[in-house]
């Protein structure tokens, strides 16, 4: 190729590069053999402890819980993972296809009327949702709960302070945990609120029934609702009590947690905002002999046409995610959705009432219905120290719910506990009996 | 002319076993009546083996880099190696929770923290963020700090600006406009910023200047120093969009040519799979101003064990849950190793000869708008197709039947009917030359078969346009034949 291009060395191809540009060494250390990188590799990963070493109660927006075999199996289909984004919509028919059937569930799931393509994960999505109602409605603040989980808060204020817009927290009841609609109703009223979230569960694991109140109370003001979306198979879907966008962290179906990510943030909206929505969507329509087909649409909402003024910058969504989302809801099916929901509320029941009467612990620590986790409030030392006498035991016995930043000041040492799908009645007594003495040598320790 | 792509006539999921509306899930213990689904998700109840063999056949219509050359420009589209698939499977990595003690965790932690170290040297930069998600996400939050920068100064009531080249990815403004920024575009001359019209535009009002190097055009900014001092001259920061990272591996790096704040495309450089859109992995690089503002918890080694590090006033918080897309971050760790210091400078110069070496080649057939030294992508322009009634569209969908996925087409946008093509290093020449001689057939095919193309894939043309006019979105708008109302 170099006596094609009439040229002696490959450094003539970087003759535009000017010298004072140039480095010497990177310092990266040498190659290795493709051996010897799965030999490193392992012996650093090793270095940790996969989550089936313990007895697992861990959640929260991710959830450890079992892929079926097929799941992985179809993302795998390297035609499917070693594809990019399907801008040339004939030599990608089954990414689209696989998409606009992503979409169709998460708008059978939501009780919306559209759905985009993903978005990185929930709390991202969560963040375009605030965008969204500020093209939707006019105002500086933007209300969320203030038992969110604070990464969540975190990454909302950043989206927010691109257009300077402010995040307010809404306190809730001390006995329930849940929303403090009086409260909210005066915000609304003294004006300038853009929009509203709420999440189902909440931030506390538990099903909040003020949510069911939020539009009437809130009115034109839009409101999102971010969900768990195995809720949503034995729960009223957010549609239907007035949602104007509904998010999620779609990681339980079919995802494996691996440290956090990749993940999926879902997104749905009402039909009227579709134009303001942010993200790919997939759209079907026809072929040149009229056959069904499907293609990226509405694209002029999007970065590279609308550039400065696109609704928003996602180029790159999680596309394969969004493929595990549809196979695992396919494989499992509606009512294995519904049963495996129920299985899990089944056994945190189990674990609430096992850990119930336990000296210096309050489980659960809020009064108010839930489905597969709860919050365990630490009577007597810290959260920390708790969890960590439970680990020595090989439990994993929840996280702490505080804002690990110093400036966070003093916190409620709360621990989100989930039941999850790997633990059964002999891991909760396991669990149970690891608390009580972790609890009795506080007291000694006190 | 070979290649025919799988054509199932197989229907939609839903249409498999379809679902009888009406049965409600039993009530979930402790959950209040009227919160409960009334009706069961409408989805059908299907074998494993009806699942596994719908999502087969749609995999069979659908292309990947495995089926065959992808030269979409400025997407790097490398083989994705399959240790890495195998790696990131491992129990020590998939069975990892984000919230999992630090002690239990420390493998996953030195894998981001010696990743973090090597990018911070590949791109000669002080400090590394693996959160975000994407390079989108990246620049975002890039942006962010820079805001954050300049409101420590007292200056955020008047840094208002980002400026930017006319030929820069759409990503950037839009994340410009999104962090809350004006934006004005710098006309190109010659395929590359004009030193002379930067410096007309830069002023105290400007925040940043975001910059792609090598360029979206296929070409090095070789007035870059010139550029950086323009832009640091009235207390600017300089941009890198690592997204054409590929071609200067081991050559030089956005520190040394002046950047402040980087993002990279670890789904492009390092090889991680885009899975038909994502994940991607993006990667946050700040020199010194910049580093403290970082997202957070940074990843610190003490002694020899790894924590998370939360203590960072002067951070903008976080971007995305958890540490970002771990599973990517592996498989762009095992490509480092693999390539080490050689390999990597390999990669930069055996893309640059790729494309230099098609580019010449296909500068036969149409016109090169700029000078003939690229780097790793190039662009031609379709133009003269016109004078045969065909676009640049056509000569796309005529490729697709080749076995071969089409170039980037109308971008960048300075260049009339463009064309973008990028064959990564992996590609060997033997693939060029097959590549080569499918575009010579493709573009020398008759007028009637360009606009008939394609003619061996799954569909026909797609009517994009009716997509666009009358949205069907999901199973729902079917179900309805919704029309959209469309505000």
């Amino acid at each position: 190729m170099l006596e094609a291009l009439g040229i002696s060395s490959l450094d003539e191809l970087f003759a535009d590069v000017p010298k004072k540009a140039r480095i010497g060494r990177m310092g990266v250390g040498p190659s290795h053999e493709e051996s010897e990188v799965v030999g490193e590799v392992d012996r650093i990963l090793e270095r940790s402890r996969a989550l089936s070493h313990f007895a697992c109660f861990l959640g929260g927006r991710i959830a450890p819980r079992y892929v079926p075999a097929a799941v992985d199996a179809m993302l795998s289909r390297s035609e499917f993972y070693t594809a990019y984004t399907p801008y040339q919509a004939e030599a990608s028919q089954g990414m689209l296809r696989a998409l606009f059937e992503f979409q169709s569930l998460w708008v059978e799931l939501t009780g919306l009327d559209v759905a985009n393509a993903s978005l990185y994960d929930g709390a991202t999505a969560a963040g375009e949702a605030l965008l969204l109602c500020r093209r939707i409605h006019e105002g500086r603040r933007f209300l969320i709960p203030a038992s969110l989980p604070w990464e969540e808060k975190s990454v909302l204020r950043n989206y927010a302070s691109g257009p300077n817009l402010h995040v307010e927290e809404v306190p809730y009841d001390a006995r329930s945990g849940g929303l403090d609609l009086a409260f909210l109703r005066r915000e609304v009223a003294v004006g300038d609120v853009f929009g509203v979230l709420a999440d189902v569960p909440n931030g506390f694991g538990h099903v909040d029934e003020a949510v069911l109140e939020l539009k009437s109370t809130i009115g034109a003001v839009p409101l999102v609702v971010s969900a768990d979306p195995l809720s949503l198979s034995v729960l009223e879907p957010p549609g239907n009590y007035g949602a104007d966008v509904v998010v999620g962290e779609g990681q339980g179906f079919g995802i494996a947690s691996s440290f956090g990510g990749p993940l999926l943030g879902l997104f749905a909206c009402r039909r009227e905002h579709l134009r303001a929505a942010p993200g790919r969507i997939v759209g079907a329509t026809l072929d040149a002999e009229g056959r069904r087909a499907y293609a990226l649409t509405l694209v002029t909402r999007e970065q590279h046409i609308r550039r400065s003024r696109a609704t928003s910058n996602i180029c790159t969504n999680e596309s394969l995610m969004a493929l595990a989302f549809v196979v695992y809801g396919s494989v499992v099916g509606p009512r294995g959705l519904a049963q495996l929901q129920t299985t899990l509320a089944e056994k945190a029941r189990t674990l609430a009432s096992a850990l119930g009467g336990i000296e210096g612990l309050q489980a659960p620590r809020f009064d108010a219905p839930y489905l597969g986790e709860f919050t365990v409030e630490v009577g007597r030392g810290t959260a920390d120290a708790f969890l960590d006498r439970l680990r020595r035991r090989r439990i994993l016995g929840g996280h702490p719910l505080a804002d690990p930043r110093p400036g966070a000041g003093p916190q409620p040492e709360r621990i989100l506990v989930a039941a999850t799908d790997s633990v059964g009645d002999k891991e909760i007594q396991k669990y149970a009996r690891a608390a009580r003495t972790a609890m009795e040598s506080s007291r000694g320790a006190a | 002319m070979t290649f025919r792509q799988a054509r199932w006539e197989e229907p939609p999921i839903w249409d498999l076993a379809p679902p009888r509306p009406g049965e409600a899930p039993s009530l979930v213990p402790g959950i209040p009546e009227r919160f409960r689904r009334k009706e069961a998700v409408r989805w059908p109840e299907l074998s494993e083996l009806e699942v596994v063999r719908h999502y087969t056949r749609l995999s069979q219509m659908n292309f990947g880099i495995d089926t065959g050359a992808y030269p979409l420009g400025s997407c790097t589209m490398k083989y994705n190696p399959k240790v890495s698939e195998v790696l990131a499977r491992r129990k020590h990595a998939a069975e990892l929770h984000p919230y999992q003690p630090e002690s239990t965790a420390q493998g996953a932690l030195e894998i981001l923290w010696r990743l973090e170290r090597m990018l911070t040297r590949v791109t000669g930069m002080s400090e590394v963020s693996l959160q975000p998600a994407a390079g989108a996400h990246g620049e975002y939050a890039a942006l962010l700090m820079v805001r954050a920068y300049f409101r420590d100064l007292g200056q955020s009531e008047t840094r208002t600006e980002v400026l930017l080249p006319d030929t820069a990815h759409g990503t950037n403004p839009a994340s410009a406009a999104m962090a809350g920024y004006a934006t004005r575009e710098i006309a190109s001359k010659d395929g590359c910023v004009d030193l002379a019209a930067l410096k007309a535009a830069v002023s105290e009002k400007t925040a940043c200047f975001m910059l792609t190097n090598p360029n979206t055009a296929g070409l090095f900014e070789s007035e870059i120093l010139e550029i950086a001092e323009t832009v640091h001259g009235v207390g600017g920061m300089l941009y890198y969009d690592g997204a054409n990272l590929n071609a200067i591996l081991g050559i030089t790096n956005p520190g040394r040519m002046g950047f402040d704040v980087a993002h990279l495309n670890l789904h492009k450089t390092f090889a991680t799979p885009h899975g038909g859109g994502g994940p991607g992995a993006g990667v946050l690089a700040a020199g010194d101003k910049l580093a403290p503002y970082l997202p957070i918890p940074r990843i610190v080694k003490t002694g020899r064990r790894f924590r998370l590090d939360y203590d960072r006033p002067k951070s903008i918080g976080k971007i995305k849950t958890a540490y970002g897309n771990f599973g990517l971050d592996l498989r762009a760790f095992a490509f480092a190793l693999y390539h080490g210091e050689d390999g990597l400078k390999h990669v930069a110069r055996r893309s640059v000869l790729n494309s230099n070496y098609v580019a010449m080649k296909l500068g036969k057939f149409l016109p090169r708008p700029f000078r003939p030294l690229v780097k790793h992508e190039f662009v031609l322009s379709g133009a003269p197709l016109k004078q045969r009634g065909l676009r640049t569209l056509d000569l796309a969908k005529r490729l697709l039947d080749e076995g071969v996925h089409a170039p980037t087409v109308y971008f960048p946008s300075l260049v009339e009917e463009s064309l973008m093509v990028e064959l990564p290093e992996t590609e060997s020449k033997r693939e060029l030359d097959h590549y080569i001689a499918a575009f010579e057939r493709a573009i020398g095919d008759t007028d009637e078969n360009l606009h008939a193309s394609p003619r061996f894939l799954s569909v026909r043309r797609v009517d994009e346009v009716r997509a666009a006019r009358e949205p069907l979105l999901s199973w729902k708008d079917l179900r309805a034949g919704a029309k959209a109302e469309t505000p």
